[in-house]
């Protein structure tokens, strides 16, 4: 087991390293001058390099990839004499556009975006798997064709779509609720709960669709196997073959799917938070591309990699835990 | 005293897009107590709709007609709330696959003492001790660790075996076997036929052995009841069906056993 762990977690880190060596290389090679950008219009040769020197630009490639390594594990300086400024570690570098931290944005935003994770996700787990169960059990039946439709067209449904008909409707015309703003739990639970609630359900529905829709197929399958045949020959009240001999088997699979989407949406919910305002992680990330700040987008892309490798992780590890044929095995 | 299972007229209907087919047609046997009724035919003569039609397990959408009664006691039209009393407890089923016919997230040991608390109640702590006893009824070496292990950690006879001390662990009187021999290579086969026999033996209770297999029943069955295409073709003691079979169907399925004296047919080598 402490070996099994120590690879895996020797996987993480190469595979972290990779995607920064990519995402350092997309940039270097590809974007604008950042320089060009900070300096604005009334710009002199000289002030850029000045700019590209604080910034460390004017160092090989090689140089500026490692700075940033060590920077995230023990800090670093950028500038020199009067300029110099220290960062300290986990240092992801500063904004070009705000000069903020990154490490202190994605701090400040990370609660946002778990925030609306961990919502949707309560929502699309009791919805989709309790649609898909009563599915499966009244397979054939005009519930079940109901509810199947519903899930195809709901899935099929874009989420900003649905972001923007659900505002028109709860904020602008029924005015049921106020447009989300960033309220602390703490400062106002109910204001909290308001701004959070269509976030989580546009986030949610399309997961929904798609959960009730896996959840029906797997105990439909669950229920025709042999050893639901011989629950049912031991005399076993429907509700315990039910409980015990369907929905373990027919669910451990839907637990590994949500571990990865989950994992995936701590990344930020990039559309949802846009569309919402929210200053999450996913917001971050958009602006953060649209205005082309380095720093801020390694660092986004960072942590999205960085969830979804140790997702992958945890998935495996709990995978085990839930179905005893699978166990651990050193490489 | 009556005869513990009488079946007579079954049939059973399947619904189809072209109509009601009936894949059992007017059945009937009985089975006294201390007997061995071996049903034989092949795949899609309907013995084990039959079986299943005994236990009240039919598909969704079948349906039984005739009489089934257990001990004197009509089976057929019971609500399934009382047929699940009986399940388990009096009459009991063993499958063919016994690797898919147990639940692989289980260990051996909760799915033989969930049967036995379904029925009997009482603690864990006894249904334990009563599974790992039927464990070790069945011949299960180191029970006591074994009833512990999943259904992955056995081999496919002790698989059998562990199914076999499911079924038996309420002690029922009826017990249905389909096939239990048949995913099994030939030499387990032997010891589970063995251990069937001999478990019958010892409790006293009927056993419906269901096989395609006319070689496998000659051992244990005292009578034998041959069926095709969802008809009851031959109905006989078994001496009677090996000694001097009237039908051609049993005589052709007697004839496709191996004997160790037939000439080998041309061009057929080992």
């Amino acid at each position: 087991m402490a070996r099994y762990l120590a690879g895996r977690a020797a996987g993480v880190v190469v595979i972290l390293l990779l995607v920064c060596l990519f995402t350092f290389v997309i940039f270097f090679t590809l974007s604008p001058d950042p320089a060009v950008m900070i300096c604005g219009k009334t710009c002199t040769p000289e002030r850029i390099h000045q700019i590209r020197d604080a910034l460390g630009l004017n160092e090989p490639f090689l140089t500026q990839f490692f700075s940033f390594l060590i920077g995230i594990f023990a800090g670093r300086d950028y500038g020199e004499g009067a300029n110099l400024v220290h960062c300290a570690a986990p240092c992801l570098g500063y904004s070009f556009q705000t000069n903020q931290s990154v490490w202190d944005m994605v701090v400040e935003r990370l609660p946002v975006s778990a925030t609306v994770a961990i919502g949707a996700a309560v929502l699309w787990l009791l919805v989709g798997i309790a649609a898909g169960l009563v599915s499966a059990v009244k397979e054939g039946t005009w519930w079940d064709r109901a509810a199947m439709g519903l899930a195809l067209g709901g899935s099929s449904v874009p989420n900003y779509v649905l972001a923007l008909a659900l505002q028109y409707v709860l904020v602008v015309q029924l005015q049921v609720l106020p447009f989300p703003q960033a309220v602390a739990f703490g400062d106002d639970p109910v204001v909290w709960f308001q701004s959070y609630l269509m976030p989580w359900v546009v986030l949610a529905a399309g997961y929904a669709c798609l959960y009730a829709r896996l959840t029906r197929a797997n105990v439909i399958d669950t229920l025709a196997e042999n050893f639901m045949r011989t629950a049912r020959a031991k005399g076993l009240s429907p509700v315990l073959t039910m409980r015990r001999h369907a929905l373990r088997p027919a669910l451990t699979p839907i637990a590994t799917i949500f571990g990865m989407d989950f994992a995936a949406l701590l990344g930020g919910a990039l559309i949802t938070e846009t569309v919402f305002g929210l200053n999450g992680v996913g917001k971050m990330a958009a602006d953060s591309i649209a205005k082309n700040d380095q720093p801020v987008i390694m660092a986004v892309t960072l942590l999205a990699a960085f969830f979804v490798v140790v997702g992958n992780v945890v998935v495996d590890l709990v995978y085990t835990a839930l179905d005893p044929r699978v166990r651990i095995t050193a490489r | 005293m009556s005869d513990l299972l009488v079946v007579e007229d079954l049939t059973v209907t399947f619904p189809t897009a072209r109509g009601p087919v009936d894949v059992v047609r007017s059945v009937s046997f009985t089975l006294g107590r201390d007997e061995t009724l071996g049903i034989v035919g092949e795949s899609g003569s309907g013995k084990s709709m039959t079986s299943l039609a005994v236990m009240g397990l039919l598909p969704k959408g079948a349906r039984a007609s005739g009489s089934v009664r257990l001990d004197g006691v009509e089976l057929l039209g019971r609500p399934d709330r009382e047929l699940r009393r009986l399940r388990g407890d009096r009459m009991s089923m063993i499958f063919q696959d016994p690797l898919s016919s147990l639940n692989p997230y289980y260990t051996v040991g909760l799915q033989i003492e969930e049967v036995y608390r379904a029925h009997r109640g009482g603690s864990g702590k006894d249904a334990r001790k009563v599974a790992i006893a039927a464990l070790q009824q069945v011949g299960l070496p180191d029970p006591e660790r074994r009833v512990d292990y999943y259904p992955h950690q056995f081999s496919g006879g002790q698989r059998q075996r562990v199914m076999i001390a499911m079924a038996l662990v309420c002690s029922p009187e009826l017990l249905i076997a389909d096939e239990p021999t048949t995913a099994l290579d030939v030499t387990v086969q032997a010891q589970i036929l063995g251990l069937l026999a001999g478990l019958r033996k010892d409790s006293g209770m009927g056993l419906v052995f269901i096989t395609h297999d006319l070689a496998v029943i000659s051992s244990i069955a005292t009578r034998v009841l041959v069926m095709r295409q969802g008809e009851q073709v031959e109905y006989a003691t078994a001496e009677q069906v090996f000694a001097e079979p009237r039908h051609d169907y049993t005589r052709m399925l007697l004839d496709s056993i191996p004997r160790i004296d037939d000439p080998l047919d041309e061009g057929v080598t080992a």
